[in-house]
């Protein structure tokens, strides 16, 4: 008899909108999985493993042309479906179709860009959210608990999803991505309703860093 | 104008770079500084008795410092598109070029010490450096909200060409860039600049 060993899914926020320009990529870490993010030419966002199946390098150090996302090393080339479509060292070769980079459950919604992990899941729909402007990405050197126990006390509210929480502050109503990164590092990824105004927005950003600063002291006194 | 150059020299190349925008002729002379060390021969050291690169000639005038030598370079852009005229803008152009020049010596030395033997402890240098991407990243926030693009108002100046190679170089010595969102939009509206060149290790795509 088999069993089957039930591996939880979820969709984990891993950037802002806003900071994956068309045409760009960035390689992100969610739960100590790497990540490619890039957009391509159509403005679709895209979440893969951050490796290519040649030479074991991060494709986000690679470059995204039209809707091909290539690898830096040897110029492999793959398209939206991850799938090798072209070796400059070998142009007369048709690439077979097993070469293939794995790709992520991909979301976006709120402002943000969702990744569903971990590898493998079955792709289920995201929830969705209302949508948001992103502020900042900001990265914390703490785990998970204590960034989410510190949101709490400042009066973080749980969100209509997971990974996301609610607070209002300055008189806007911040959404807030957390992304764990690993044990010791979590991003939270800043949005506001459109229309905000640019005063909140920059007392928000003052916000941030205080958090990120007292957090992080936190961290080491513990 | 003679530029003392190692193709390698982080440093070197922000003066080749800086000359680049402004359309500045340099010429070049390439010293064997790695692992050659020329820089530190008799002859070069009468040129510059730290034993450092960039050395700038121009004539009898003879340049070590590192931003001496980019505004140097930049003052002899015929279009002057990189140091403001107004006070208060070129003050705080020079105050993100100090930055540059000096707290980022940390980056320097770290991709110095990973790549080149220098002599340092690679993990404290990547730690420091980290915390100044941040303060810039930060910045960067900051001056993008207020629809300015750049580190010292929404016209690209001679501390943005400073700034760009830190960053661009970091995975040299293993800091990444996923950290720095703001950076990473930055960094690509430099590429995005006439005559933007790169060096070794800054990949020409993008």
């Amino acid at each position: 008899m088999t069993q089957t060993v039930e591996v939880l899914s979820q969709w984990v926020p891993i950037a802002l909108s806003n900071m994956i320009e068309t045409g760009t990529s960035a390689g992100v870490v969610a739960k100590g999985a790497e990540i490619v993010v890039w957009r391509d030419s159509s403005g679709v966002a895209h979440a893969w493993e951050d490796r290519c199946p040649h030479r074991g390098m991060k494709m986000s150090f690679g470059f995204v042309r039209g809707d091909h996302i290539t690898c830096l090393y040897h110029g492999w080339e793959y398209d939206q479906s991850g799938t090798c479509q072209y070796i400059p060292a070998h142009p007369e070769v048709e690439v077979p179709k097993s070469i293939c980079v794995a790709r992520y459950g991909v979301a976006e919604a709120g402002g943000l860009i969702w990744a569903q992990l971990p590898l493998g899941s079955d792709e289920s729909s995201f929830a969705g959210l209302p949508a948001m402007e992103g502020v900042k990405s900001v990265y914390i050197d703490a785990s998970y608990a204590t960034v989410l126990s510190v949101l709490r006390k400042q009066g973080c509210a749980d969100g209509a999803v997971a990974n996301v929480m609610i607070l209002d502050r300055d008189g806007a109503t911040m959404t807030i991505g957390i992304q764990p990164i690993s044990n010791a590092q979590c991003a939270l990824h800043i949005t506001v309703p459109k229309g905000c105004a640019g005063d909140v927005r920059e007392s928000i950003l003052d916000w941030s860093e205080e958090l990120r600063r007292s957090i992080e002291e936190l961290e080491v006194v513990t | 104008m003679i530029l003392h150059n190692y193709d390698l020299f982080e440093n070197c190349y922000r003066v080749r770079l800086v000359a680049s925008c402004a359309e500045v002729a340099l010429e070049l002379i390439n010293v064997d500084a790695f692992p050659g060390a020329e820089e530190k021969s008799p002859e070069y050291l009468k040129l510059n008795p730290m034993g450092r690169l960039p050395i700038l000639e121009d004539n009898a005038l003879v340049l070590r410092n590192l931003s001496a030598i980019l505004i140097y370079v930049a003052e002899h852009d015929i279009d002057k598109r990189f140091i403001p005229d107004e006070a208060k803008d070129r003050a705080q152009m020079m105050d993100w070029l100090g930055f540059a020049c000096d707290d980022l010596a940390v980056a320097v030395q770290a991709r110095a010490v990973a790549l080149l033997d220098a002599t340092g402890d690679v993990v404290e240098l990547r730690a420091q450096a980290r915390t100044l991407f941040r303060i810039l990243d930060d910045h960067l926030t900051r001056q993008s909200l207020r629809g300015a693009n750049f580190v010292a108002g929404d016209a690209p100046s001679l501390a943005d060409l400073a700034l760009f190679p830190a960053f661009a170089l970091s995975r040299d010595f293993n800091l990444d860039h996923d950290e720095f969102p703001a950076l990473r939009l930055w960094a690509r509206r430099i590429r995005l600049l006439p005559g933007f060149i790169t060096m070794p290790g800054i990949p020409d795509y993008h």
